[in-house]
């Protein structure tokens, strides 16, 4: 039996309910303010913390750099990496920096497309996916990589990295057996723990977690923190997967403008405390309010 | 490629796309005996241009008021219309425009030199005529004699005044004589002259067209009486206005057109009674089912199946007819063999007998020459050829070939010239009699996608006023209802051909066909059977692959360059306006009405044809603005056409705006069927209104 | 088929500012069926120049004339006209035609009326739509028929990605979801094994990895020159 090679990895294979926390890094080279947030309201609290990787195709800091100032803070994070930017040389190349700098958790994703983002001329790589991604860590950690040398044998590498690395499911579409089938996939592939995209109805969870019963990875209910009644109406029209109910919106839009931090924390700690029992942990993405993570906490009725 | 597929080399080739109607023939111009080009008169007619229908009737058609009188008609009994709704009235529309222009409105197309054989040709019928008329044409110095003093034949002298005023056929006369055909009346050969007095007075040649002057007789009791006259006598004596010995009781024994014509003859000379018997059922009753109808309005009986065996006398005066029954006309064969049963006599009263059982040459003209005749009387002759015993000796019309009407006698004149050129050239006589094939019936599927236009119909006289006099028993057409008439015409033949080599299968053509009729495997093809002429696949098909054969596709740029030149402007601006003719007047067609100042009206059978090119073309040709004038929708001649052109005119618009032209420079009015006082203020207001160019 | 656009009439005429004499080339090819590079579309575009250059008082000449197709060298031959006698061809056919028939005519400028946008099938009359991206590894014989690396905003070949909305692309809301589109397709068809299955990341060498791609059926490369045997 491998050592876990993470905190989080360990926490998890513990049986214990996890937490983690997400920050993104800026447009520009003023990263201090984030991991000033880190630090204050994540650290301690939750076990990781994930660094987005341009996220929705808008053009920041990457998460290597992001990961790495964590790190040297004492926090653990979860290092996201898309595949929409770069291709498997670039990729699997990232990967082995990243070892060097001590990121062990790696989150594989394909990345929201360049038509999202702040820069729509871009070209889009997707050289690999989220499922090839993982298939490709994999195969660092048994020390080769994709390609092969001039007599068609594989590559072996100088010194192999170890990674625990996960991946993503949206539990709320439409037609959610390609987003299963597709789970079995990614795990198939290496995936060894997930983080959903938001979760607003613990029904809807339930019924989701019931199908993928024989998924063997433990499982991190996403939760967004909601910002206003506006952000969440937005989001049931234009992020797919992503489904407020109208009774949380209701609340978002009767607290004052002064409160809703407070209500938001309330309602992300009430789906918390009630989605525990489906699953083996929480992903909280803050949007820059880390400052509610230990009320949510507390609202969950989580220690730390 | 298949047989019969066309390509844009073939075409290239061609002087005209309106060659390619050459290759197949609409079945209303197969059936006629001059194979008259039917479809090109009736879109002049449609498009006002009477003299062109007439000099296109007249180019195979001498005898064209005659015909537009008498004609059996047997282009409109083919007519493909009649499967749609009603055959197109083809003799009535050739009767309104030849009448319109008479003998001056008429192109002669004189020989440049006429300095070749004299030829002599017995008869001025309509074979004789026809003849001596090409033969004139090629050159020749063709003399007619005729024994009667009159010029026409049987028309002159046999078919009554009712159905053919003789100024009508005098049109035609003079028409034929100003090519160079001069004409001996009061002559008759084979008593005045003999043939070989002709061959040894200088004609190198001899037609004869005698016809069947004389009526057949039966012999029997009472025959030679006073009051039995053969019927082609009686009529003749009728036509030159000499006085019958006529009774109050007149039997006409007969059931052919000459006893019908004599039977109304008598009853409009005063006869109390007039009846005919003839041995026919009416079914079987030879004379056409127009004449047996207005006969009937007339008051005339028919009796059928009798023949009769005796003519009744007492005390010097006709009494009646005795006659007996009639068990069959037609043996199985359908040969003419009358059986009777002698035993069902009956009596007719009558106290006049008119004897119209058939027609019988006159053989006067052999008299006094070497023409040999057969062992019935019969000139010896043969067919292909059409010469006779004697060596430059020829024959046409019904003197040799079976009764028939004034056009099938053109027709035999018109081969007889041609033997006679042959012959003249020492040339072997050798015809080709063959014709391109027939266009086919247009199938259900298409026929009921043809918008339904009833014929016209023509105003009789009412047959209590009518048998009165010798006047028309109907009038010819008024000219709105003319053009109606002639716009109901499929252009049979004249529409699309794809050119293979240059057609993509992008099924274009088929999406815009109004009637779903291209078929598109390897390339597309259009059945000239179902094809109505409409001309969108040409507009819209993005290959240029496809042709009209009935019109040239690429000219209207030409026209209105034309048109531009010729509308007065003087600082106005210039405007070209793209009119649907389907309901305009022959006035606006021909441009005889008020223009409006700038404007250049370019009428067109329907804006289905006009392109987004042609409407970029009135652009380069320098007009400032353009303007469509469509019919409202459903008025147009064809289905969608009004919607189709719509989209034209958008996309033309939008390609005007790209070069930094005023899209409002383009614009689109629906009102073209409705009349010219609605047209020209449209046109004056869109003069006015829109923007300066 | 390939489909086209015609450029902006404002960047043709730009492109046309050097020349004074210009024949506008049509093709009867792919361009022709998709109504835009057609002997009716050249003639219509020569129009249009013409109204244009009097409408500025330019010096420009223009001239149509339609071809076969660009892309077979044996079709010139049949053209009316010599592009070799004017100072440009605007040419109606698609990038290849263009690209192609400048080689044939080295001295002449030949420029594109036409953006070359995609393969594309006629799915209604007047609307086409892509269905290919030549990528030169068809995998359709798993994903029922319908191309994910065409038809998928991202060319991902291994099932969703978390953006569909509505079983539309997030990127496009006029765009089905492919994958979506495979995943109810192989169920139907009762294949869903091959939605399970891992695919291997693409092989771009078939896919502009490398540079030109070429095509030779040896069978039909020209016969040499014998030579003369004793």
């Amino acid at each position: 039996m491998t050592l876990p090679v993470s905190r989080f990895q360990e926490a998890l294979e513990a049986g214990e309910f996890v937490v983690t926390g997400e920050i993104g890094p800026p447009k520009g080279t003023n990263l201090e303010p984030v991991i000033h947030e880190a630090e204050t309201y994540l650290k301690g609290r939750v076990v990781a913390v994930n660094v987005t990787d341009i996220q929705t195709a808008v053009m920041r800091t990457g998460s290597m750099v992001g990961s790495k100032l964590l790190l040297d803070r004492g926090i653990e994070p979860v290092f996201q990496m898309v595949c929409r930017d770069r291709n498997r040389l670039a990729l699997q190349s990232d990967l082995l920096s990243a070892h060097i700098l001590g990121i062990r958790n790696v989150l594989a994703l394909t990345g929201d497309h360049v038509a999202m983002g702040d820069h729509p001329q871009a070209k889009p790589v997707y050289d690999l996916d989220s499922v090839t991604l993982l298939q490709a860590i994999a195969g660092l950690e048994a020390g080769t990589d994709m390609g092969a040398d001039m007599k068609g044998n594989p590559n072996e590498l100088d010194g192999v990295p170890t990674f625990f690395k996960g991946c993503c499911v949206t539990p709320c579409t439409e037609v959610v057996e390609p987003q299963i089938i597709k789970l079995e996939k990614k795990v198939e592939a290496g995936a060894q723990f997930v983080q959903t995209q938001a979760v607003y109805d613990p029904a809807t969870f339930e019924t989701f977690m019931k199908s993928i019963d024989h998924v063997k990875v433990p499982v991190l209910v996403g939760i967004v923190v909601l910002k206003s009644a506006g952000m969440a109406k937005y989001m049931n029209r234009g992020v797919p997967g992503v489904q407020v109910p109208e009774g949380i919106i209701q609340r978002m839009a009767d607290a004052p403008k002064e409160d809703r931090k407070k209500v938001s924390a309330e309602i992300a700690g009430e789906l918390v405390r009630e989605m525990k029992p489906m699953c083996q942990g929480a992903h909280l993405m803050t949007l820059g309010w880390d400052d509610v993570v230990p009320d949510i906490l507390a609202n969950a009725g989580l220690k730390n | 490629m298949r047989d019969g597929d066309l390509t844009s080399r073939d075409v290239a080739t061609l002087p005209s796309t309106c060659e390619l109607m050459e290759r197949e023939w609409a079945p209303c111009r197969h059936a006629c005996p001059v194979h008259a080009d039917v479809r090109g008169y009736i879109e002049a007619i449609a498009q006002g241009r009477w003299r062109d229908a007439t000099d296109l009737i007249r180019d195979n058609l001498p005898f064209a008021v005659v015909c537009g009188r008498i004609c059996h008609h047997p282009c409109e009994a083919n007519c493909r219309r009649r499967d749609v709704d009603e055959a197109l009235a083809i003799r009535e529309l050739k009767r309104f425009v030849v009448e319109l222009q008479g003998a001056e409105g008429a192109t002669v197309h004189k020989a440049a030199s006429q300095d070749k054989a004299r030829v002599a040709v017995v008869g001025a019928g309509p074979a004789g005529m026809s003849a001596a008329l090409d033969l004139a044409k090629m050159g020749y110095r063709p003399t007619v004699f005729e024994k009667f003093p009159v010029a026409g034949g049987i028309p002159a002298t046999a078919v009554p005044k009712y159905r053919l005023p003789r100024e009508a056929l005098q049109i035609d006369i003079d028409w034929i004589c100003a090519h160079g055909v001069e004409l001996a009346t009061g002559l008759e050969i084979g008593k005045d002259k003999t043939i070989d007095d002709l061959l040894a007075e200088g004609f190198e040649a001899v037609v004869v067209a005698a016809g069947l002057a004389k009526s057949r007789l039966l012999p029997m009791p009472g025959a030679d009486h006073q009051r039995v006259y053969p019927a082609l006598e009686f009529l003749t004596d009728v036509s030159f206005d000499h006085p019958v010995d006529l009774g109050q009781d007149v039997l006409v024994v007969g059931g052919g057109n000459v006893a019908v014509d004599a039977a109304r003859s008598a009853v409009r000379l005063g006869a109390g009674r007039v009846r005919m018997m003839c041995l026919e059922t009416p079914e079987e009753m030879p004379a056409y089912e127009w004449e047996q109808q207005e006969a009937q309005e007339e008051g005339i009986e028919f009796i059928h199946r009798r023949g009769p065996i005796e003519i009744l006398l007492r005390q010097g005066q006709i009494v009646g007819v005795k006659a007996r029954a009639v068990t069959r006309v037609f043996d199985e064969n359908e040969r003419f063999d009358p059986q009777y049963d002698d035993s069902d006599v009956i009596e007719l009263a009558c106290d006049t007998v008119i004897m119209a059982i058939g027609q019988a040459a006159d053989m006067g003209f052999v008299e006094g020459s070497s023409l040999k005749q057969d062992d019935r009387g019969r000139l010896v002759y043969d067919a292909a050829t059409q010469q006779a015993s004697l060596p430059g000796v020829f024959a046409c019309g019904e003197i040799v070939t079976p009764p028939g009407s004034a056009v099938e006698a053109c027709a035999s004149g018109q081969r007889a010239a041609v033997a006679v050129d042959l012959f003249l050239r020492g040339q072997e006589i050798r015809i080709d009699d063959s014709l391109p094939p027939e266009i086919d019936c247009i199938a259900e599927g298409t026929a009921e996608k043809v918008i339904n236009v009833s014929r016209e119909p023509v105003e009789a006289v009412p047959p209590q006023t009518r048998l009165k006099t010798f006047g028309p028993i109907d009038k010819t057409l008024a000219q709105e209802a003319a053009l109606r008439e002639s716009r109901r015409c499929m252009n049979c033949g004249a529409g699309a051909e794809v050119l293979v080599d240059k057609c993509a299968a992008c099924l274009t053509c088929l999406r815009v066909c109004p009637f779903d009729i291209p078929k598109v495997t390897d390339v597309a093809r259009i059945d000239s059977s179902l094809c109505q002429a409409c001309g969108m696949c040409i507009a819209e098909c993005p290959a240029g692959a496809i042709i009209a054969r009935g019109w040239d596709a690429r000219g209207l740029p030409a026209r209105i360059g034309a048109a531009l030149a010729s509308a007065a402007s003087d600082g106005h601006a210039k405007i070209v306006a793209f009119i649907c003719g389907h309901h305009a007047s022959a006035a606006d067609w021909r441009g005889e009405r008020e223009p409006v100042a700038g404007v250049a009206e370019v009428y067109l059978p329907s804006v289905a044809r006009l392109s987004v090119s042609d409407l970029l073309a009135a652009f380069e040709k320098g007009a400032d603005r353009v303007l469509v004038v469509a019919c409202h929708e459903g008025a147009d001649r064809y289905p969608q056409a009004t919607r189709r052109i719509s989209r034209r005119v958008d996309q033309a618009r939008q390609l005007l705006a790209e070069v930094g032209l005023d899209p409002d420079c383009l614009r689109m009015l629906e009102l073209a069927d409705e009349n010219r006082e609605a047209v020209h203020p449209a046109l004056v207001a869109a003069a006015g209104t829109l923007p300066a160019g | 088929m390939i489909v086209a656009e015609r450029k902006p009439f404002d960047e043709i005429l730009e492109m046309l500012a050097p020349y004074k004499r210009v024949l506008v080339l049509a093709c009867g090819g792919c361009v022709t069926v998709c109504l835009t590079g057609g002997e009716k579309q050249a003639d219509e575009l020569a129009s249009q120049l013409r109204l244009a250059a009097r409408q500025k008082g330019m010096d420009l000449t223009v001239e149509s004339d339609s071809i076969t197709r660009q892309c077979d060298r044996e079709f010139i031959e049949d053209l009316k006209t010599d592009p070799g006698q004017y100072d440009a061809v605007l040419s109606m056919a698609c990038g290849v035609g263009v690209g192609f028939m400048s080689e044939l005519y080295p001295e002449t400028p030949f420029l594109p009326a036409l953006n070359t946008t995609f393969y594309g099938a006629n799915t209604a009359p007047g609307a086409w739509a892509e269905y290919c991206r030549g990528c030169g590894d068809c995998v359709l014989a798993w994903t029922g028929g319908i191309c994910p690396v065409a038809r998928c905003s991202k060319s991902l070949i291994n099932g969703t990605c978390g953006g569909t909305n509505d079983g539309k692309c997030e990127v496009d809301s006029e765009m089905d979801c492919a994958w979506l589109l495979i995943y109810k397709r192989l169920k139907e068809l009762g294949r869903l094994d091959e939605y399970r299955k891992i695919r291997p990341p693409r092989d771009h060498r078939t896919d502009r990895g490398r540079g030109v791609r070429r095509l030779v059926h040896e069978e039909m490369v020209e016969l040499e020159e014998e030579e003369s045997k004793a």
